[in-house]
């Protein structure tokens, strides 16, 4: 329920997606439902480690189930492409333990 | 509307044939499909559990243990597969990228 | 655009799907419902681990087992014309609050939750982290590259 007008305005606009699993997906939201399943369109996902820069993997069209999301964030595309994501080292990110 | 589950997958087909069953948990049956329910309640005959890895229970090894006839709730059941036409294959995928 | 839309949408496409438990599953699609439950043919399975494979005609999933789906690129341009000749009968919005609050929240309150209760009732299962298995899938298309 919460979910719904909160991503409305997100919509056409780039997110960025921590999914239980420990994974940072970056794509633009298409759409989403009640349950919070949301489409996410030109995604890729950014792989973390603590030895090399941030990878990108393409991923194209996805659809993540809702139950898998963790956190939906507003991307700020500007500072977002201002980074240098190959000098950028941080630990990947451990799943959710339920 | 969202009512009743117009099935998805015509389980009517698979009756009296051979199904693989992957259950939440990780636990996979295969057996002869006798009978099974909107919910997917699934009752299978002659069932064979696959023994998993003691030390990764999602996976399994090639050790069965017989359960005979058994009732699969429908709530745990994951996926479910015919076995005929089921096989171990190399990877597909490398092809294209030895190409 | 409704994810269980753009599913629909994607029948007779192929797709990949990744499992809660890691496993992932390549097919075409040939159907699915509201709760997400689909069916595909012609799959193959991949291990968590992206080191076995199973070829199998058909399957089907149990929608609150997935993780995500992977669709071809064109399916989200197909959608948007089913979507827009819809909005034209039915101005946005119209669809959601319906239902009389007034009185028995019974209609405007229950289907949204049966529909959150169905999908993630026992979805309590544990499962390990899968990141071995992204490696191992790479992309789809790529998939034996974490194996190289």
């Amino acid at each position: 329920m919460s979910a719904g007008p909160g991503l409305e305005s997100l919509v056409d606009q780039t997110i960025s997606v921590i999914t239980n699993d420990g994974r940072n997906i970056v794509g633009v939201l298409k759409g989403f439902d009640q349950a919070t399943n949301i489409i996410l369109d030109e995604s890729h996902e950014r792989v973390y480690s603590t030895k090399e820069g941030v990878q990108q993997l393409v991923l194209g069209l996805y659809i993540i189930r809702g139950d898998n999301i963790s956190v939906v964030g507003e991307l700020d595309e500007e500072l977002d492409s201002s980074l240098d994501l190959s000098k950028l080292r941080a630990h990947p990110l451990k799943p959710v333990i339920h | 509307m969202s009512g009743r589950k117009e099935t998805v997958l015509d389980l009517a087909k698979f009756v009296d044939k051979g199904v693989q069953v992957k259950l939440t948990g990780g636990r996979q049956v295969t057996g002869t499909l006798k009978g099974y329910d909107q919910l997917l309640n699934l009752v299978l005959d002659e069932a064979v559990e696959f023994i998993r890895d003691a030390d990764d229970p999602l996976k399994t090894t090639d050790q069965t243990r017989r359960l005979g006839l058994i009732v699969c709730r429908g709530t745990a059941v994951m996926l479910v597969s015919p076995t005929d036409g089921t096989d171990e294959i190399a990877n597909p995928f490398l092809q294209p990228e030895g190409a | 655009m409704l994810p269980l839309s753009l599913l629909k949408t994607a029948q007779g496409h192929p797709m990949l799907v990744e499992l809660k438990n890691g496993e992932t599953y390549n097919g075409h699609l040939v159907n699915c419902d509201t709760w997400m439950n689909i069916h595909l043919r012609e799959v193959i399975c991949t291990s968590k681990d992206g080191d076995r494979f199973w070829r199998m005609p058909e399957c089907y999933i149990r929608g609150n087992t997935i993780k995500y789906l992977r669709v071809p690129d064109e399916v989200i341009d197909k959608v948007q014309e089913e979507t827009k000749s819809r909005t034209d009968c039915k101005p946005p919005g119209v669809g959601r609050g319906r239902g009389r609050g007034g009185r028995e929240d019974g209609p405007g309150g229950r289907p949204a939750k049966g529909i959150g209760r169905g999908i993630d009732e026992g979805g309590a299962r544990g499962q390990g982290g899968s990141r071995g298995g992204r490696g191992g899938l790479g992309g789809n298309r790529g998939v034996g590259r974490g194996r190289g």
